[in-house]
């Protein structure tokens, strides 16, 4: 992670930092005490949670039959709640391993809290493929292990046992990686902790040393994870597509799927990361390492993805136009015009045509616009996966069969309650881990001796000139 | 122990230590077990030890409750029983006039399953869906369990001996009058002709709710018999129907629907050649669904209808006008009948005397009489007639009237005037019901002395002139009910009936057939042997076959005396379901939650509504009503409040609403529906099924649980288009999100065609055979179609063109395989759990569409969808081309439901079942109103389960089987009997139940199998729902063919 730093390149943290104010910046929030938007966040996400795990007892007590999905259109929010929570964990792996291998050095900025978001949204995600069981407590029936009963084995040939392999391999991965990214700092942590404090990092840090050998093994471990986690950004969203595209469902039954799935991960996964971003860099007062120029960054990544979906979108109305076949029509047709009109609507207008705007560079980099947008972005996500999963139930191959879906007060719950969860889990991150990582900015710091470029560059320390000044 | 063969365990034994050589004898070690003084101690730890395994395994035994297994043998075991083999035994539904030759299935002592039963010449094996659903109304936990008197809405308990005294000391004085429904049982109608000889004062009053007492008066007056001919519907080329559903509620429905197949089956003939079938009438009956052509009318223009072809025929008019349209369409229809003189039915459902002479003298005029219109083999299902009642209620209130027993009927809620004669009815000392619920007549009694119900009873009937069959218990009496017969001739003191018999009337009977029925009978040699060969049979037929009926030249036709045409703005027809009927059977959950054909619609009745098509892209319904919204009728001077559902099919300016909803008391019923019957209106004391001057507002409201299983209903109508000037697909033009949706119809799901343009369906078909097999075999994949080639392939044939959509398959495959009833609130959310249903499409006209119905089951493809995306396997194929369903791997994921292109599969969204031991999760499972436990959690409704077939618990998916219990039952049978399998030995429960034959089940790979032969006669009008995805289904269609005039309306 040495490379040279070319001149004209733009410095990515700004403020002029030190090594210590760095270190100061991003420790801090672990060690004040909790401001009182943290305590608020934290009580209602809490108050979320118990909401989510009521209605999950709910649900698992009295049966699925408390969800308004029926005979026909037999998945509906649980699964689009699913793949709108992977999707979104997908901006994370994203920025930690494929920038990382492309040497887009700006990610050190946001990578940290884009992989711990990553990992909270597989967790978020994770639950719904679990409690939308109808016999839960028989979900260890999935696992392919050694058995007494036959041995009953699991059925390779679905995409069901597809998603528990990539989803449990891309939370591992997710994890280590991120874990691995946190070591350093911990230490750091540590290095400025006192009493059982500091006992507690001690263990998180596993003793790091920061000598030359660790830093070294630390490098290589990143870098084999970034190359394990790389397949993993493709695969994942490509093998939950594989749910829909593998089904002969008209309207599911769609070679596009994996691509189409994977550039909306990306899209909604930034999308997600600036909503988180925003909030954060204000609230912990890191703009400076959060710069302007991220947010710039991550418009341009999404204004790319969303047009990629946008043109999938209409690949997709073409290809079933071409297609002459007329159950294949039917399914679009009724995607557009049909009784979920107005999730398609909604879904073109967020994630296609909103989008948009971020051609002007003036509205990439204003925080507001970014701010809406990204909502926006997350909202058209939303209904992209409702109006792949439930609008083509409700119109499949037999008219006798055709139905109608509304969510009852126990789905919206689990969903909302996924909020709680993914926000309690969040904001306990921003307590005890440093939001940025220590080591990977420093790394990328332009004030250290002869690589200062900045203003009145001459010798010595870089913070020093600049009180001088 | 040191082994010679060099092998030793540890180093003592290597060394040969004396002690290890002894110890190692010993089976239990006591080393570890600490010892002193040759007394057992414990240490401080042992003791904790031992305490806390103590404790622990006592609080575990303590608080697990094992369940108590009832598994209790025989002491003697009866000589018939065989645990885990099913018994069967001949017997006959009979309900009023509903009759159903039939075989009860009986396992371990309990009957759980009703069979056709083939020797029977009324129904030939065939069954109704009332007559599947019969047994459960047997473990009906809202039967009257014991005589007494009836007192707050309940039965106080009295012992028979006693009740009877106090009844014969009511019955020695006064006035009796007896009301039934019609009874067509020889047997009971002596029995109560000698309890009417014991009390002169005594007399019968019959009615039916349904009635066809015009009928019967015209068939008196004009050919001397008081019955319904039987109709050869098979025989005749042109059957016109003047609003009689035959082929559901009518006559005899069974027997005429079979015959009407007959002469409609087309697939495998050369020159095919089917009956014609116009049907005239308002909305939209069973009946008229299945005809080719239907003149729409409004229904007070029945009479105008009647005399417009009497017109045509005859050369006299006289009749009231008829509107345009349909009177251009009965000129015609008199063309073809003339046509087909001699070879055509005229049939008509009013209940009005002058029109039914007139069809009865049209009928004569086409030289039908004697040929497909035949008093050999009468019908006896109508009796009653209602104008009786009227007498009764003015006899009743003015005191002439000391007892009443009312036996089956249930006037108080039945009658149109019920309130008349409700206020009458107190007006009588003595009230006495023999009905098995606690009915609304029966709360209005001063004493109860319930029936058994008919799997309990003794008992015959004679269901046509000449065909009798008999009624033999399969169970011995749940509760202290009694036959009703036996009470009437307990009363009656009668000298033919041995009260100190263990069964007094299987004697008197028995008797009756042997001196009576059976006197002269020449088919067996003895008494005996005719008696126990009946029995075994189920049925005697010794039809006449010497009438010839002729028309009295004395009746007169008098076109002026029929109904007379309204101008009102809007009419309401009133009809009868081939479910709950005229709410007879409200009470029967299997059937509340069959689905009306027609409307498709469950637990309860609703307004059907006509549909208006705008010219543009919208269908409407009338008002812009939609289904669910709530309406006030105001008809006849009452008001009642529904729901409406649009109809396909139903005329305009004319609306309509089953019979049988709104049930007040006595079961499950109780709460569904409204009820209309006092909105029925009587003319010269015939009730009339329709009415004018309806008046329908919207009131606002919603039925939000308006339960209708199906809400989309079309597959190619054509309307004008106002843009277009010519007629147009309305369903493709209708698409979108707005109104009544439409969708693509050129679907692979339908094939229809007139009989004349037959070739060129086949030809169609053909190309779609072949583009569908063309894109079946670009796979990556190596082919696996001789995976089934050998040993045995089940698949199944329906014929489209010989389903008429009666619903007697749902019925059976719910009783045959514990299908669960899920109650209203849950249809209407879409969680039915039936396996079998039969859709329903429009296509055609839009105004007047035609219909067709398809049951859809488990296709049980041979490249199933479901089958790879289950992660678990949970549902795989079998060698014989199953598709398996092992619930307890389920874990429901509801993956293969999505992926199913036929949504045949059902989850169990809650504990249906009551499977779970928490009451708790069972608030919105079907409850009987006012019960706290479910309906399954009863064990008495439990005895009707099918101990072959799993009851499955929450949260997991189920599916047709093609009844897996029978297939393995069948191919034990002829594994013991080392034969190759049969087509008999294999049935499934759709197949028996089918009265057409629609349905055809057994091996593709033996080419003598009927599903072979149907298979290969259909030829290229076989097809497979959606043939082109590859799935490969084991279900074989044939195409719709009708018959229709397409000039009709030219």
């Amino acid at each position: 992670m040495s490379q040279p730093v070319a001149a004209v390149r733009h410095i990515l943290i700004e403020g002029n930092k030190s090594y210590h104010n760095i270190t100061e910046d991003l420790c801090s929030p672990t060690e004040k005490t909790p401001s009182r938007e943290w305590i608020i966040a934290f009580s209602l996400s809490t108050v979320f949670l118990g909401l989510y795990i009521f209605a999950i007892v709910w649900t698992v007590w009295k049966g699925i039959g408390e969800w308004g999905a029926n005979r026909s259109i037999n998945w509906a929010w649980d699964i689009t709640n699913f793949v709108w929570w992977i999707g979104i964990g997908h901006a994370g792996t994203l920025i930690s391993a494929i920038l990382l291998l492309f040497r887009q050095r700006w990610r050190t900025g946001v990578n940290r809290a884009a992989e711990a978001m990553t990992i909270f949204a597989v967790i978020c995600a994770g639950q719904f493929p679990i409690f939308h069981m109808g016999r839960v407590w028989l979900a260890f029936f999935i696992m392919p292990f050694p058995n007494t009963r036959g041995p009953l084995w699991t059925n390779f040939n679905s995409p069901l046992l597809w998603d528990v392999f990539a989803i449990s391999t891309y939370f591992s991965v997710s994890l280590l990686f991120w874990y691995t990214g946190l070591v350093p700092d911990l230490a750091t942590v540590r290095d400025r902790a006192k009493g059982f404090r500091k006992k507690m990092y001690e263990t998180f840090s596993f003793g790091w040393t920061g000598s030359a050998k660790h830093w070294q093994r630390w490098e290589a471990l990143s870098l084999v994870l970034a190359g394990i986690s790389t397949p993993l950004v493709l695969s994942v969203h490509t093998i939950v597509s594989f749910d829909f595209a593998t089904s002969v469902v008209p309207g599911w039954h769609t070679t596009i799927f994996p691509p189409y799935f994977v550039a909306g991960a990306v899209f909604s996964g930034f999308a997600m990361v600036q909503t988180l971003m925003i909030i954060t860099r204000k609230v912990l007062n890191l703009q400076e390492y959060i710069t302007m120029n991220h947010i710039e960054s991550m418009n341009k990544v999404i204004v790319l993805t969303g047009t990629i979906v946008g043109v999938a979108y209409l690949t997709e109305l073409f290809i079933s136009w071409y297609s002459g076949y007329i159950y294949e029509q039917f399914a679009f047709y009724n995607r557009v015009f049909g009784i979920y009109w107005w999730s398609y609507f909604g879904m073109m207008f967020c994630n296609v045509i909103a989008p948009q705007v971020f051609w002007s560079r003036k509205l990439r980099r204003n925080i507001w616009w970014t701010f809406f947008l990204s909502i926006i972005i997350n909202i058209g996500m939303w209904f992209e996966r409702f109006v792949i999963i439930a609008t083509t139930l409700a119109r499949d191959f037999l008219p006798s069969s055709w139905s109608y879906y509304r969510p009852t007060w126990v789905e919206i719950s689990i969903f909302a309650g996924t909020m709680g969860l993914f926000f309690f889990c969040y904001l306990i991150f921003c307590r005890v881990a440093p939001v940025v990582a220590i080591a990977e900015v420093k790394s990328i710091l332009k004030v250290a001796g002869d690589q200062y470029i900045g203003p009145n560059a001459k010798h010595g320390h870089g913070e020093k000139t600049h009180h001088e000044h | 122990m040191h082994h010679d063969n060099g092998i030793w365990v540890g180093a003592e034994d290597l060394m040969r230590d004396e002690a290890f050589a002894q110890s190692s004898q010993s089976e239990f070690s006591v080393e570890n077990i600490d010892q002193t003084d040759g007394k057992w101690t414990a240490s401080r730890r042992d003791f904790l030890k031992l305490m806390g395994f103590g404790l622990g395994a006592a609080t575990i035994a303590a608080s697990c409750e094992i369940p108590v297994k009832k598994a209790i043998p025989y002491v003697t075991k009866p000589d018939e029983i065989v645990p885990g083999v099913a018994n069967y035994f001949a017997s006959s539904f009979v309900d009023g006039g509903d009759y159903c030759a039939v075989l009860v299935k009986t396992r371990e002592g309990r009957p759980i399953k009703i069979e056709g039963n083939t020797l029977s010449g009324v129904t030939n094996g065939g069954t109704s869906a009332r007559a599947q659903a019969s047994v459960l109304s047997l473990y009906d936990t809202r039967r009257i369990q014991h005589a007494g008197t009836v007192k707050d809405g309940q039965v106080e308990k009295q012992e028979w001996g006693v009740f009877d005294r106090e009844v014969k000391a009511k019955l020695a004085s006064g006035n009796i009058r007896v009301i039934t429904n019609t009874i067509i049982s020889p047997t009971a109608e002596k029995a109560l002709g000698e309890f009417l000889a014991k009390y002169p004062g005594a007399s019968v009053v019959s009615y039916d709710m349904v009635s066809a007492a015009a009928l019967l008066e015209a068939n008196q007056k004009c050919f001397g018999y008081r019955a319904f001919p039987h109709y050869k519907f098979d025989e005749a080329s042109v059957i016109c129907s003047f609003g009689a559903d035959f082929l559901g509620t009518w006559g005899n429905p069974i027997q005429q629907a079979h015959d009407y197949a007959k002469g409609r089956k087309v697939a495998g003939k050369k020159h095919a050649k089917m009956s014609r079938h116009y049907q005239v009438e308002g909305y939209m009956s069973l009946t008229g669904s299945n005809a080719d052509n239907r003149i729409q009318i409004r229904p007070s223009e029945m009479g105008a209808a009647i005399t417009a072809l009497y017109a045509e025929i005859s050369g006299n008019g006289g009749g009231p006008k008829l509107n345009d349209k349909a009177a251009g369409a009965i000129k015609k229809l008199a063309k073809d009948l003339q046509a087909a003189r001699g070879k055509s039915i005229v049939v008509s459902g009013s209940n009005n005397v002058a029109e039914q002479i007139i069809v009865n003298k049209i009928n004569e005029m086409l030289g039908n009489l004697n040929n497909t219109i035949d008093f050999n083999g009468a019908t006896f299902s109508r009796q009653g007639d209602e104008r009786n009642v009227a007498k009764l209620i003015e006899e009743m209130n003015g005191g002439q009237v000391s007892t009443v027993i009312v036996w089956g009927a249930n006037p108080a809620w039945e009658l149109p005037n019920a309130g008349a004669f409700t206020d009458a009815f107190k007006k009588v000392a003595t009230r006495i019901s023999l009905n098995t619920n606690l009915d609304e007549t029966t709360l209005l009694c001063t004493h109860a002395a319930p029936a058994h119900h008919y799997l309990e009873s003794w008992g015959d009937a004679q269901a046509k002139a000449g065909r009798y069959s008999l009624i033999q218990p399969t169970i011995a009496p749940l509760f202290a009910t009694r036959q009703a017969e036996q009470s009437l001739l307990t009363w009656a003191d009668s000298a033919n009936l041995n009260a100190t018999s263990d069964q007094p009337y299987y004697e008197y009977l028995k008797a009756n057939w042997q001196n009576s029925i059976g006197a002269g009978q020449t088919k067996y040699l003895t008494q005996d042997a005719f008696w126990e060969m009946s029995l075994h049979d189920g049925v005697y037929e010794n039809a006449p076959h010497d009438i010839t009926a002729v028309f009295d030249s004395a009746v007169a036709v008098d076109p002026g005396a029929v109904s007379k045409p309204s101008s009102s703005e809007l009419e309401i027809s009133f009809y009868e379901t081939v479910n709950i009927g005229g709410g007879q059977y409200a009470h029967n959950p299997w059937l509340q939650e069959m689905p009306d054909p027609v409307t498709r619609t469950v637990w309860g009745n609703y307004l059907s509504i006509p549909l208006e098509w705008d010219g543009v892209n919208n269908i409407n319904g009338w008002k812009g009503l939609v289904d669910g919204d709530e309406v006030q009728v105001e008809v006849n001077g009452q008001k009642f409040t529904c729901a409406v559902v649009r109809n396909f099919g139903q005329a305009p300016g004319t609306v309509s609403i089953a019979l049988g909803g709104g049930r007040t008391a006595g079961g499950c019923g109780v709460g569904f529906g409204v009820n209309v019957n006092p909105a029925l209106k009587q003319e010269n004391g015939l009730t009339q099924y329709y009415a004018a001057d309806v008046v329908v507002t919207p009131t606002g409201g919603k039925d939000k649980h308006f339960a209708c299983v199906q809400h989309h209903h079309t597959m190619g109508v054509k309307a004008m288009g106002t843009e277009e000037g010519k007629e147009i697909n309305v369903d493709e033009k209708s698409l979108g999100w707005k109104g009544f949706q439409g969708s693509l119809t050129d679907r692979s799901i339908i094939f229809q065609t007139n009989v004349k343009d037959l070739q060129s369906l086949e030809h169609k078909l053909e190309e779609f055979h072949h583009e569908a097999e063309h894109l079946n075999s670009q796979t990556l994949y190596p082919d696996n179609k001789d995976y089934f080639g050998t040993g045995m392939k089940w698949g199944m044939y329906v014929d489209l063109n010989s389903c008429i959509g009666c619903g007697a398959c749902q019925v059976a495959c719910v009783s045959e395989n514990n299908v669960p009833v899920v109650g209203k609130k849950e249809v209407a959310r879409h969680h039915e759990m039936t396996w079998l249903r039969i859709d329903r499409y429009f296509y055609g006209d839009f105004e007047n569409p035609k219909v067709v119905y398809q049951p859809m089951m488990c296709q049980h493809c041979d490249n199933a969808p479901c089958e790879n995306v289950c992660p678990v396997n949970a549902t795989n194929h079998s060698m014989e081309g199953l598709n398996q369903m092992a619930y307890n791997r389920c874990i429901g994921t509801r993956y293969c439901a999505n992926n199913c292109p036929y949504k045949v599969r059902r989850f169990n969204w809650l504990d249906y079942t009551t499977a779970d031991v928490w009451p708790s999760n069972e608030e919105r499972v079907f409850h009987v109103e006012g019960e706290d436990k479910p309906y399954y959690a009863d064990n008495l409704v439990r005895m009707v389960l099918n101990p072959d077939v799993t009851v499955r618990t929450r949260g997991v998916i189920e599916k047709c089987s093609f009844c897996v219990q029978r297939i393995q039952e069948g191919k034990l049978t002829a594994k013991r009997e080392g034969r190759e399998i049969m087509d008999n030995d294999v049935r499934t429960a759709c197949q028996t139940a089918c009265p057409t034959g629609a349905i055809i089940f057994g091996n593709l790979n033996n080419p003598n199998s009927e599903v072979s032969k149907a298979n290969k006669a259909a030829g290229a009008l076989a097809y497979k729902v959606l043939e082109e995805i590859n799935v490969r289904p084991g279900v074989q269609y044939t195409a719709k063919v009708h018959n229709a005039n397409e000039e009709l309306f030219s």
